[in-house]
Formats: structure tokens, C-alpha cells, sequence
């Protein structure tokens, strides 16, 4: 068994002693699929005037720290049922397929960095968004 | 006296089998043995083996409702809330003609017992012409209460489209992927 596998049943097997919803331990692509595909539809390009993309700004945002903070607080990813590390991989997986701009030279997210930074969940959602572009351009 | 060559114990040997044969078998016997093996071929197919995999979804002669796409009891409809695309002119993973797919949806998971397997079910709305009202289906497997509103599948997906507040008609269940 591979390593990712053998972390793959340690965290269902976890989940299931805990009783959580978490027992159905997916890939990060069905991950994001379950939870974030829905609105920013299949290839992360959203809706014009009512979903983000994040193909242009998921790699911008993670070079700024409170840009981290931005993309594992907004309420799609704060409020989702996934655990701290299953966030963690979902961003990771998305910087390497959905963003137009490579993720080389980035550290990747951690799940000691997504409890850090997951709670509160971000109110001021379009505002910071809005900030951090500007920021990044 | 025969003349002798090289071949005439092969003329006996084949005149002898030849004569074996015409003396042990009639020309009815091997009709009816002919007869026997149509027969048998005939009645093979109908000796009692499974044959699920002729007819998939039937059972005891009637459609399993969870094959069957014009039904709530469809395995892919297993959190739908909404009607059927497929009793309203489209199918269970396209639009009825003159209503255009929602881009924003509700995806879940269903369990499809034909094959044992999970699948992402994407809940397209179909959008553009009054409701359809046929074949309402509230099946809400895995939804949650609207106050957890990121995995609640009771918004209606057409409001707020591009082309602002077009009425809803149907929902689709589309397959996206297996869950794995």
C-alpha cells in the first residue's frame, strides 16, 4: 500500500471511530465535486456576476498571508463538512488543476494551517476579495 | 489372380471400415440422431439458467422502479427535489427542448444498486418555461435543513441566472463521476 492510501485509511478508519461523516473519505477531485462544484462549476470558471472564478486568483491569494486566510475562511470552504486536513488537500488539489497560473514555489496548505485560520468564517467575503486582487496585481 | 501394388492394403482397410460402418448403422439411425440434436439445440434456451444480465432492471416481469429513469425510485434521483425531466419532455440527464440547464446545481451522492457502486449526481434545473408539474419527486438523501445551506438542496437554481429570475420547470440528475 502507498503511502497516500495508507494516510487514506488511517483517516477513515479515524473517522469512523469518531463517528463522523468523514468516514466517506474521498479524492480531493470528488471532494471538490461534492463541495464546491456547484457553483464554481467543473473547471473552477464560476458564473460571471454571481460566482468567483478562482482560476486567476486561487495562486494569487496563496502568496499572501492573509490571503491563505481568505481562501480557507470564505464560507464555502469554513462551513464545509470537510475536516481541517480534507480542506487542506481540496485547496492544494485545486492550485495544481483548476488554476491558470502554476503554483511552483508555493507551500502547500497544511491542516495544521486550516485550523489556524478556518475559524471565524469570513462576513466581508466580497470586500476582502476585492482587496486582495488589488493586492496581488 | 489381383494384381499386387503398393496401395492395396489401403483399399482393403478403407473397403473393410466402410463395410463395418454399413453393417452397424442404418440410415435411420443417423436420421434420428440428427433429429436429436435439433431438438436438444432448440431446447437448450429454455431450461431454467439466470439470465439477468438479458433484461436489466426487470424483476419478476416488472421494471425495477430504481432502473427506471421516469421514476422518483430512480437510483440517481436519490436526492432530487423537484420534477422529473423525464416525464417533462427531456430525460433524467437533459433539458426538455425550449429550457435552458442551470449553471449553478446541487450535487450529492447515490448509490446504484445495479452495480454496487457510489456515483456524483449533479442536480441540474432545467429553466425557461413554467413548471412542469408532472412527476414530482422530494427524495433529499444527504440534504440538510436550509440553516446549513452549503449542502441543502431547496433553492431553486434558476433564480438569479443570467437571464434574471427565468422560471423553473424540471431537474436533471446527471452522472459526473464515481465516488471514490
Amino acid at each position: 500500500m502507498s503511502a497516500v492510501g495508507a494516510a487514506r485509511l488511517a483517516a477513515a478508519l479515524a473517522a469512523l471511530l469518531l463517528g463522523s461523516d468523514t468516514a466517506l473519505a474521498y479524492q480531493p477531485q470528488v471532494n471538490y465535486m461534492l463541495q464546491c462544484m456547484g457553483c464554481h462549476r467543473p473547471d473552477g470558471s464560476g458564473e460571471p456576476g454571481r460566482v468567483p472564478s478562482v482560476r486567476r486568483t486561487l495562486v494569487r491569494f496563496a502568496r499572501l498571508a492573509e490571503g491563505r486566510r481568505y481562501l480557507v475562511s470564505v464560507p464555502g470552504a469554513a462551513q464545509s463538512r470537510l475536516t481541517d486536513a480534507e480542506l487542506a488537500e481540496l485547496i492544494n488539489w485545486m492550485m495544481d488543476h483548476l488554476s491558470d497560473l502554476p503554483a511552483t514555489g508555493i507551500a502547500p496548505f497544511t491542516a495544521a494551517e486550516v485550523t489556524r485560520n478556518r475559524r471565524p468564517p469570513l462576513i466581508e467575503v466580497s470586500a476582502t476579495r476585492a482587496r486582495l486582487i488589488d493586492q496581488t496585481r | 489372380m489381383r494384381p499386387v501394388d503398393a496401395t492395396a492394403w489401403l483399399d482393403f482397410l478403407v473397403e473393410g471400415s466402410a463395410r463395418g460402418i454399413a453393417r452397424r448403422t442404418s440410415r435411420r439411425g443417423l436420421l434420428g440422431s440428427l433429429g436429436a440434436l435439433l431438438v436438444g439445440a432448440a431446447v437448450v434456451p429454455l431450461l431454467p439458467v439466470a439470465r439477468g444480465a438479458e433484461a436489466p432492471g426487470k424483476q419478476g416481469g416488472a421494471l425495477d422502479k430504481s432502473q427506471d429513469p421516469t421514476q422518483c425510485e430512480y437510483w440517481r434521483h436519490c436526492a432530487i427535489d423537484g420534477y422529473l425531466c423525464g416525464c417533462c419532455g427531456g430525460s433524467a440527464s437533459s433539458c426538455p427542448p425550449g429550457t435552458e440547464q442551470s449553471a449553478v446545481t446541487w450535487v450529492g451522492t447515490c448509490h446504484n444498486p445495479a452495480d454496487g457502486m457510489d456515483y456524483v449526481i449533479s442536480y441540474n434545473d432545467c429553466c425557461g418555461k413554467g413548471t412542469c408539474g408532472r412527476c414530482l419527486c422530494n427524495r433529499n438523501e444527504r440534504d440538510t435543513p436550509i440553516y446549513v445551506p452549503f449542502e441543502s438542496n431547496d433553492y431553486d437554481w434558476c433564480t438569479g441566472s443570467d437571464k434574471a429570475n427565468v422560471p423553473y420547470h424540471c431537474s436533471t440528475a446527471r452522472i459526473v463521476a464515481p465516488a471514490r
